[in-house]
């Protein structure tokens, strides 16, 4: 934790702080502690000298394994990576120079094109970091155009990962990738576009990449660089496609819509998320048309009206969450006169909480510290918004083409951040391996 | 024998700047908080106080609400600004995270 501090700081990695257990920080504390090290603290200010000094880059060396069969040599490989702390748990692609070289096969840039550091350890991250991490997570070379514009992204300072790398509330990346690359590399827009699917398994890969850079190139290791209560959905994040081909006529797609890319432009946005929830959506017995879709959107605005603050962290310019809704939803939705700024207004005003709920839950403190003057001005309006706007709320068109259940990805984002994707020339050909390989899409 | 030879994948860091130089001594020096406020804060940054002023002779330590206080507002140009502006010889950041 020490080092994640201030390493991303472009200072040595070390620091002189005094740390004590997590007792000592709550309510009604012993802080006693506090006089008996009182030393430390006298030190930190005088004596404490760096030990790990010294100026420009260290570079990373590579890593040599024996193993008397292929089988030994890569479960050694394996057993490596995880005492080095580089793993997940699941089995791993050792990044050899070929695996690498493939999967930079994907890139618009040279391999040493610097996309930031990565925080908050500071490691330096490259269109090389993204392929080493790619080929650990089984991606492939077509896939690399959306990991390196996910990381782009996500290293956008407006994203607020500086913050939430490290922070308790379990944020993930959810990725939303739109345009004619979802198809092509079989990023999922269907029926499980979150879970695993061996015929489309491109969001997976990236997502799990994405966490390996995070956690090696960032160093967000539970408990050590992050503090992340629960750590859920990081074994692979959240990346999937818009259902473009469902999106009803005058439906503009979400990279449109939120970032202004042009329609049929591969793009991506990324938002942070820290839970998942799934709505049921539809009627259960003799709803007409109507009265099933406003039911629906009442119940999405009753479960986003929630006390729990997590908007807070974008009330201004971030996403209280992204809605997912099946493009069958969609087309019905439309066929009644919504459309998704509609849908985003009846939720912002359905959302509302009353101000004595949030005065109850101990609300108006946290918003009162909020860094957003929007934020802390909002405290006068009752019934309190969740966000600032309804243009905030996240409308995607995606899942299986069955109308009972909606999805809420509760979100945890200080900002929205949209990239264009961008392809190297041979990417066809790119194509044309992946369906030798894995079949036609 | 099978040999594998595959990347670091935790990549390079750099250090593009140094630590602050430490102080020789305490004694006559002034010394300030910069406080998210969070915590308990409020009691240890005050307990802190007390005891370099109880340790060290002629040391001023500025009250823990000289600068502003809060996790989104320690870290900004503007407090830091603010911090130089005092003439403090050190800070003492806190509290947790």
């Amino acid at each position: 934790m020490t080092t994640n501090a201030v390493a991303g700081l472009g200072l040595a990695p070390d620091a002189a702080m005094v740390t004590f257990p997590i007792e000592m920080f709550l309510p009604g504390s012993d802080i006693s502690p506090l006089e008996a090290r009182k030393r430390e603290f006298y030190d930190g200010l005088t004596g404490w000298r760096s030990a790990l000094a010294g100026n420009g880059a260290s570079a990373a060396p590579m890593i040599r394994v024996e193993g008397t069969s292929v089988e030994d040599a890569l479960a050694r490989a394996n057993h490596l990576m995880l005492a080095n702390r580089w793993g997940d748990g699941l089995p791993l692609w050792p990044p050899t120079a070929a695996r690498v070289d493939w999967m930079l096969r994907g890139a618009a840039q040279p391999r040493r094109h610097r996309l930031g550091t990565f925080p908050p350890r500071g490691g330096v991250t490259t269109v090389e970091s993204c392929a080493i991490a790619l080929a650990m997570a089984g991606g492939r070379p077509e896939y690399l155009p959306v990991l390196v514009a996910a990381v782009d992204a996500f290293l956008d300072p407006a994203s607020g990962s500086e913050q939430l790398q490290a922070a308790s509330g379990s944020a993930f990346p959810v990725v939303i990738v739109n345009g004619p690359i979802g198809a092509q590399i079989r990023l999922n827009a269907g029926f499980g576009c979150l879970g695993p699917d061996p015929q489309r398994p491109a969001g997976a890969s990236i997502g799990r990449a994405l966490r390996l850079l995070q956690q090696n190139v960032g160093g967000a290791l539970p408990g050590l660089g992050t503090m992340a209560n629960y750590g859920g959905m990081r074994y692979t994040n959240v990346v999937f496609a818009e259902d473009e081909a469902s999106l009803p006529p005058g439906w503009a797609p979400h990279g449109s819509e939120r970032h202004g890319f042009g329609p049929g432009t591969s793009s991506l946005s990324l938002v942070f998320a820290n839970g998942v929830t799934n709505i049921r959506r539809r009627g259960a017995k003799k709803e007409t048309p109507e009265e099933d879709a406003l039911q629906g959107m009442h119940r999405m605005a009753a479960f986003m009206r929630v006390p729990n603050m997590a908007g807070l962290a974008g009330y201004e310019h971030g996403a209280p969450g992204i809605l997912m809704i099946p493009g069958v939803v969609a087309q019905t939705m439309a066929g009644l006169g919504w459309t998704k700024a509609s849908m985003r207004e009846f939720l912002w005003e359905h959302s509302r909480i009353p101000a004595e709920q949030l005065r109850r839950a101990g609300c108006p403190a946290w918003i009162e510290i909020d860094a957003s003057k929007v934020a802390r001005d909002s405290l006068a309006q009752d019934p309190w918004p969740i966000t600032a706007s309804a243009d905030n709320f996240v409308i995607v068109v995606a899942g299986g083409g069955h109308p009972t259940n909606s999805y809420w990805l509760q979100g945890y984002s200080p900002g929205v951040v949209g990239r264009p994707l961008e392809v190297p020339p041979s990417f066809d050909g790119l194509l044309a391996e992946a369906e030798r390989d894995l079949g036609p899409r | 024998m099978v040999t594998l030879e595959f990347h670091d994948p935790s990549g390079s860091t750099e250090v593009t700047r140094p630590h602050a130089p430490r102080l020789p001594t305490l004694e006559g020096k002034r010394i300030g908080f910069v406080s998210n406020e969070q915590w308990q804060a409020y009691r240890m940054l005050p307990r802190l106080k007390a005891l370099l002023e109880a340790d060290f002779p002629g040391i001023e330590v500025l009250p823990i609400d000289a600068f502003p206080q809060g996790n989104a507002v320690i870290g900004s140009e503007e407090t830091a600004a603010l911090v130089k502006a005092s003439g403090v010889d050190a800070v003492i950041v806190g509290n947790a995270a």
